[in-house]
């Protein structure tokens, strides 16, 4: 919201005040001011000139040869302009000077053989109008060398404010300076109201009707005849456009000052216009549509409150007038409309036809009910004049629904509690009585308190609390030095994930986070998505049910930046529809936190002790149960291959622990890498860490140190290749003896000289006992027993035998 | 035979001066000190030696044996020592055979950096789902329907009840709901905001969330709090200020702003944080007693914070996970 500085002396005087301590006040306030806009800054080097002597050009007819005086010194300023003449006081640009007009920077310059020291301007190089015919010429009492920006009176500063939504009070010069009465310390006065009435009374030449009184408490109608509508004088054009908004006319600019002075927004109807000068309050009903003064035509729903005549809609209430009824030049007659209307009304057709307005931005936030009366007079007297006319005798006041006064406590006890610092009470009652709450009852321990009808924001003790902290301010509330630390048992959510981090880290991979919306037809492709209602648009319009897409996203656009050799993870949440219908609840959906590791391309660029090798399964398979191993100590965990047709693996398996699925490791078909235009192999392991988090892990117990030594044997086996090795290293183990202890394969060779179709694997058996050393014999006899049931089981032969 | 053990000694001695290469040295081990030596040929023909003279050429004998021991000994050290030096010249500058380490999100490790600040102040931490009701995460944060407060957080809609939470402030809910006070936590995580992407803002981001409720809780406490915080993470000199805000959920409200001064810029104040005392109605729709229990509550952006630490000028780029930018941190 734009406020002018200026325009907040009329209520306020702050004269004394520098800008650094209304800015820094403001915002500590709760007012933050975003942007300061310095008007003078724009007239730097820009003052009054005196035009000593103008005579012509030597070299040039149309140019003239002035010199211009600034009070200090005499200037020789070549002019262009056929009405400069001698004995003018002039818009005199110096040299270094930015005219605003194009924000070219005056140079010393020769012009026609003439040096010229600055420039002398028209209204439109001020940007003050389109007028470029010749200079501006000023009122010759204007004393060379003011500044332009003074001598203009151009000096004004715009704040752009933010209001926070509960600030509804604020939303005016009035509402700002009233803050500032409170926080300066200083007295708000408010315009006074001389009525000049005349004729007949404002209800005698049109009527109010409430019909939805539950959406418009209070509407009054004060009527003005005879105006001539017109642009309006100067004073109020120029506060207009000083908050960013463009003159009108007269009557239209008036009920616009007014909504920027205090809040209130006006209307102003042609009266002629209202049929049966009659107006009506209710709701749009069968009414479907409604053209609005911009000429656009309205669809309505049928609970949007309308203002209407005996016969029709005339104005969608709060939000925009009618193009039927608005004020014209040939407007002769106008009803001034000044209502409160209920502030979720407001919001819900402002919203429905996406239609914001200065109007239904401050009704949606709830404006003051009682300032309606004050809003029609003073715009019934500002109107007398800037558009001359007669104010009828009185309002027609339709206020049904008296809105009663609200009032609450304040127990020091409680401020001080909730601050943890002490505020003097006399302090507090001034902050609040410099905010026009009204103290109906103080005792020792606390205050009694009449809550002003433009604090919709006010209702409760804690509302004061934060009122006086706030005017108080914050920062002289000191903090504390220390704190206490409650012994409640500490928790940590996210201490598992952080594990996983970790882990996988110190494997290679580096984390990752993408987006969590996507397109439908992507988000389709791997799972049962949910539609967001109101996207941004259709690339991000379902959840995704899956991390896959991001993560072949990233790898694609990897590629595209030349980046091949990756080892990505994710962990984050994925979504999942479980039932048809509609979701009325959360077991309507699933909220899973997933894990997505992958690796692709080179798994070693050539380096100098070895050559280039693409990443392939076992390398994915060993980062995993590394990773798996390390994050779930002392569990078994298991692979179980099957035949199964995997969605998007060209092969995969899954890994297990005691029937707990761990997750699926495997190869991404190409029909999906190639969806993503990722055209080398991806590997990936895709786990649930919901699931993940529920392996209970077994308790670590030492184990003895083993006292005798370790035997080893080694044997290869040549069979037929389509045996997978665990299936021999199981039967190895069944056949090993309680002795066996471990079976590492640590070979496989492949070669025409096997036999086609053959391959040989080499395993070493590692033999102990706990208890005592073992003899040669006893293992060479277990030995040739566990070579012999691999012969026989799998039809191979032992290697070298 | 002494004159052959002495023939013998001198033969080995001119031989073994003239040994140049551990090689050649092996050659003269073979012809003389091997089982099928010289030496030991020698050692044989004892047997044929007469009683009377065997303990003088046995003494000789040994006396060759330790002679040519120990100087085949004395070169073949001398050897090895030459040797191994030339062997062990070891190129230091060979680059070593390195293990890639990966690297947390620069998000997750900014998270943290701020979770172990609040760890340390005893805080727990707590997370809770992204896809919400309204309930939690508007209206038991008393937002009223068709309050304009709403506006502030443009919100992603599954159904009309259903969403993705716009903030983290929705586990607040859950948490007051779930436990007693004294309750102390953090809770961060991913939130969502129906606003075009652009360098500034991108749908989702991060944010952690902080709630203290017990019977003792003050705001002086929490400005003390969040100051031990905003100094140990942007450093000790940093220079803040709390203005006043509007959170439905707090009251009364407030902004943290840090003073950030970029190197040969203009320095501003930056928003880093949003806080305030728990809003009774909070309390009340969570159950708990507003009258004998006070709380406070902050929400930061981790995006805005770790933009700002690394001087990440788009937002983008943290979601785009281009591994060059991956690897930088």
């Amino acid at each position: 919201m734009k406020i002018s500085l200026n325009w907040l002396n009329d209520y306020i005087s702050l004269k004394d005040i520098s800008l650094e301590e209304i800015l820094d006040k403001l915002t500590y306030a709760g007012l933050e001011v975003e942007e300061v806009e310095d008007q003078a800054k724009n007239y730097e080097n820009i003052v009054v000139g005196f035009v000593v002597e103008a005579k012509k050009h030597p070299n040039a007819d149309k140019l003239s040869l002035c010199k211009v005086s600034d009070g200090k010194e005499e200037f020789n300023v070549v002019c262009g302009a056929p009405n400069v003449a001698t004995g003018q006081k002039v818009v005199f640009a110096k040299v270094g000077s930015i005219i605003p007009n194009g924000k070219s920077k005056i140079e010393k310059a020769k012009i026609r053989g003439e040096v010229s020291f600055g420039m002398i301007c028209s209204e439109r190089e001020l940007n003050i109008s389109d007028n470029q015919e010749g200079i501006m010429v000023l009122n010759p009492s204007l004393k060379e060398g003011t500044s332009i920006a003074d001598a203009l009176e151009m000096n004004d500063v715009i704040l752009e404010i933010a209001i926070t939504p509960n600030r509804a009070d604020a939303l005016s010069h009035i509402g700002i300076a009233r803050d500032l009465s409170a926080l300066f310390n200083l007295p708000l006065k408010y315009p006074e109201i001389k009525l000049n009435e005349s004729g007949k009374k404002s209800n005698e030449l049109a009527s109010v009707e409430i019909v939805d009184v539950e959406n418009c408490p209070r509407y009054i109608g004060k009527v003005v005849t005879n105006v001539t509508i017109k642009e309006s004088p100067d004073w109020l054009k120029k506060k207009i456009k000083s908050i960013g908004s463009r003159p009108i006319n007269n009557v239209v600019d008036i009920t616009n000052f007014i909504l920027h002075e205090v809040g209130q927004p006006l209307h102003a109807f042609d009266l002629d216009k209202l049929d049966g000068k009659k107006i009506i309050v209710r709701s749009a009903g069968n009414d479907t549509k409604f053209t609005t003064l911009d000429s656009k035509e309205r669809n309505l729903q049928s609970k949007d409150l309308m203002i209407c005549d005996a016969k029709r809609a005339v104005a969608i209430a709060g939000v925009m007038g009618g193009e039927n009824s608005e004020v014209t030049e040939s407007t002769k007659n106008i009803l001034i409309e000044s209502a409160f209307f209920n502030p979720s009304s407001i919001r819900k057709t402002a919203k429905n036809l996406g239609l914001l307005t200065d109007a239904s931005y401050r009704f949606e936030r709830g404006t003051d009910p009682n300032i309606t009366l004050w809003a029609a007079q003073r715009a019934a007297q500002l109107i007398q004049e800037t558009a001359g006319g007669e104010i009828s005798f009185g309002e027609i006041d339709a206020y049904p629904k008296t809105i009663t006064k609200r009032s609450t406590k304040l127990r020091f006890s409680r401020l001080d509690q909730v601050l943890g610092y002490h505020i003097e009470s006399l302090e507090v009652e001034n902050i609040l009585l410099s905010l026009g709450f009204e103290i109906t009852g103080n005792s020792k321990n606390e205050l009694m308190v009449n809550i002003p009808s433009y604090r919709h924001d006010v209702e409760r003790e804690i509302d004061l609390i934060e009122e006086v902290a706030r005017i108080y301010g914050y920062n002289k509330i000191p903090e504390v030095s220390k704190i206490s630390v409650t012994l409640e048992e500490k928790v940590d959510h996210s201490a598992f994930d952080d594990k996983v981090r970790v882990f996988l880290n110190s494997l290679g991979f580096y984390e990752i986070i993408t987006n969590s919306l996507l397109s439908e037809e992507t988000a389709n492709c791997f799972g049962k998505s949910i539609k967001v209602m109101n996207p941004q648009s259709s690339e991000m319009s379902h959840l995704r049910p899956s991390l896959l897409p991001g993560m072949l996203t990233t790898i694609s656009n990897n590629l595209k930046v030349n980046e091949k050799d990756l080892q990505l993870f994710e962990i984050g949440k994925v979504f999942e529809q479980l039932s048809e219908a509609k979701i009325n609840s959360f077991s309507d959906f699933k909220e899973i936190e997933q894990l997505l590791m992958i690796t692709t391309g080179n798994f070693i660029r050539t380096e100098w002790f070895e050559k280039d090798r693409p990443f392939d399964i076992y390398d994915m398979k060993g980062l995993v149960s590394s990773f798996l191993t390390n994050l779930l100590p002392g569990v078994t965990i298991a692979d179980k291959y099957s035949d199964n047709d995997f969605q998007f693996f060209d092969y995969a398996f899954k890994i297990v622990a005691d029937e707990k699925n761990l997750g699926i490791c495997g190869k991404l078909k190409k029909e999906i890498s190639s969806l993503f235009d990722i055209n080398q192999d991806v590997f990936l392991f895709q786990t649930n860490l919901n699931e993940l988090k529920q392996i209970s892990i077994p308790k670590k117990t030492f184990k003895d140190l083993l006292k005798f030594p370790k035997v080893y044997r080694d044997c290869a086996f040549v069979l037929d290749s389509n045996i997978r090795s665990d299936q021999v290293a199981e039967v190895i183990k069944e056949n090993g003896s309680n002795l066996l202890h471990n079976v590492k394969l640590f070979d496989i060779f492949q070669s025409e000289s096997l036999g086609s179709g053959k391959k040989s694997l080499a395993f070493q058996l590692e033999y102990y006992d706990p208890a005592r050393t073992l003899t040669e014999e006893e293992i060479e006899k277990i030995f040739s027993k566990t070579v012999k049931s691999v012969e026989q089981k799998f039809n191979a032969q032992l290697r070298g035998a | 035979m002494i004159n052959k053990i002495d023939k013998t000694r001198k033969s080995f001695d001119e031989e073994i001066s003239k040994v140049d290469s551990s090689a050649s040295l092996e050659e003269l081990r073979i012809k003389y000190l091997s089982r099928k030596g010289l030496v030991s040929q020698l050692f044989e023909s004892l047997k044929d030696v007469s009683k009377e003279d065997k303990p003088k050429v046995g003494q000789a004998l040994n006396q060759l044996k330790i002679h040519t021991q120990s100087k085949f000994d004395e070169m073949k050290e001398t050897f090895e020592k030459s040797e191994n030096k030339s062997e062990s010249f070891v190129d230091l500058s060979i680059p070593g055979r390195a293990r890639p380490i990966g690297s947390k999100h620069i998000l997750t490790q900014t998270l943290d950096e701020i979770k172990n600040i609040f760890k340390g102040l005893g805080f727990s931490v707590y997370e809770g789902p992204e896809l919400e009701s309204d309930y939690n995460n508007f209206e038991a944060l008393n937002f009223a329907p068709d309050h304009p407060a709403r506006d502030m957080q443009d919100t992603f809609f599954v159904t009309e009840d259903f969403l993705l939470r716009t903030h983290t402030s929705p586990v607040q809910v859950r948490l007051m709901t779930e436990k007693k006070p004294p309750l102390r936590a953090i809770m961060p995580g991913k939130v969502f905001r129906n606003e075009a992407i652009s360098a500034k803002s991108y749908c989702l981001f991060h944010q952690v969330e902080g709630l203290y409720v017990d019977t003792d809780v003050t705001f002086a406490e929490l400005k003390g709090t969040l100051v031990a915080f905003a100094k140990q993470f942007y450093g000790q000199d940093v220079q803040y200020r709390f203005r006043a805000s509007f959170f439905p959920f707090t009251e009364p409200s407030a902004e943290m702003d840090v003073w950030w001064q970029p190197k040969g810029k203009e320095g501003r104040w930056l928003e880093v944080l949003g806080c305030g005392m728990v809003d009774p109605n909070v309390l009340k729709n969570v159950g708990i007693d507003p009258e004998k229990y006070v709380g406070y509550a902050f929400g930061m952006g981790v995006e805005r914070t770790a933009m700002l630490k690394y001087g990440i000028g788009d937002i983008r780029i943290l979601f785009d996970n281009d591994k060059r930018f991956l690897t930088q941190f």
